[in-house]
């Protein structure tokens, strides 16, 4: 590492203005393409569009895939809601894997409600304490939710965002009264 | 692009080597076959941030891609592995460490890049936002720090999620 190592500009900046501490060293290394391919390799301007055509169509094979498993998943979701209540820790934790993957993944595959209303359920669970889990109505209203976005994808989307909305309100409502309570 | 740069362009994704490290099978599909489209000559994978790290030390990579979130190790503790000083041959200050996390909270993305994360892409992907980040890492000369504890990207520089248009 050492034998391309070099100052950078950027340390020059920092030192000048006497930010940087005397333990403190910035080191500034090739790129990895220039490794690769030498140094006159000029990076380029833009994707090239080939590659992203490519890229696209390999979203589109696995799509189809994808929504079959999803449909199953909701299945799986809709089951695991009432252990869940009941304090079955595993069906808990399956609950929230299953939420968590369709985040990351229902936007991707074209089904961005999905997505949107998992990363709600998802935060939900993350705060989620007991008293929560035994009541079991805002698990039931996000499942529901993620249920009718994918039977019904032409939904207007101001009726998603109020539903959104809706929910949110439920989750600080449920917590106001937590708090009240306790 | 001209013809000589798009040539160069899948000359350099043929002699990449990426460590995907994710735990969800679904991701892995993805994310492997997106590589494959790409032209990314060599993907191996990983189940989570131990494996990660055995893997890296096996394989030495020219790029990571992981989740943050994984168990028993997640991305977050095997990054900052990569990038303590102390680790010795398996440190590493400038292997590019792509985050995918469905956490868009800036608590989240600063300890990212307090661990060394090079780049934090937020959930949904698209094709788009992968092809950018990994063009972002592999064609900009690197810059980092070495203090005592730490070597890697400068953890006071400012990282901003790469988010999807759609």
């Amino acid at each position: 590492m050492a034998n391309r190592s070099m100052t950078s500009h950027l340390a020059g900046h920092e030192a000048a203005r006497g930010e940087t501490p005397p333990d403190v060293r910035f080191i500034r290394v090739p790129s990895i393409a220039e490794r690769k391919l030498g140094a006159d390799y000029v990076a380029p301007i833009r994707l090239d569009p080939r590659v992203l055509d490519q890229m696209q169509s390999t979203i589109r094979t696995l799509e189809t895939k994808y929504a079959e498993a999803l449909s199953a998943q909701i299945s799986m979701l809709q089951l695991l809601v009432e252990p869940s209540a009941k304090g079955d820790s595993e069906a808990r934790s399956r609950l929230y894997s299953l939420s968590h993957d369709m985040r990351g993944l229902a936007g991707t595959f074209g089904f961005p409600l999905v997505g949107r209303f998992a990363d709600s359920l998802c935060r939900y669970i993350e705060n989620c304490h007991e008293e929560d889990w035994r009541d079991g109505s805002v698990l039931r209203f996000h499942v529901d939710a993620i249920r009718d976005a994918v039977d019904n994808p032409g939904t207007d989307p101001a009726i998603t965002m109020e539903t959104l909305n809706a929910l949110e309100r439920l989750i600080a409502a449920t917590r106001g009264n937590r708090k009240m309570a306790g | 692009m001209n013809g000589d740069r798009a040539g160069a362009h899948a000359d350099l994704f043929r002699r990449l080597k990426v460590l995907v490290v994710e735990d969800s099978g679904e991701m892995q599909r993805l994310l492997t076959a997106l590589l494959a489209s790409m032209g990314i000559g060599h993907v191996v994978v990983a189940l989570d941030g131990a494996r990660g790290l055995a893997a890296f030390a096996a394989e030495c990579p020219d790029l990571i891609i992981t989740d943050g979130a994984m168990t028993p190790m997640d991305g977050f503790e095997m990054t900052r592995r990569i990038r303590a000083s102390d680790a010795g041959q398996a440190a590493n200050p400038d292997v590019p460490i792509l985050m995918i996390s469905g956490h868009a909270g800036r608590e989240n993305v600063t300890h990212a890049r307090d661990q060394g994360v090079t780049d934090y892409l937020l959930k949904p992907l698209s094709a788009e936002m992968l092809y950018e980040a990994i063009l972002a890492a592999v064609s900009r000369p690197i810059h980092f720090v070495e203090t005592p504890d730490y070597r890697g990207p400068s953890p006071r520089r400012m990282l901003d999620p790469r988010r999807s248009e759609s």
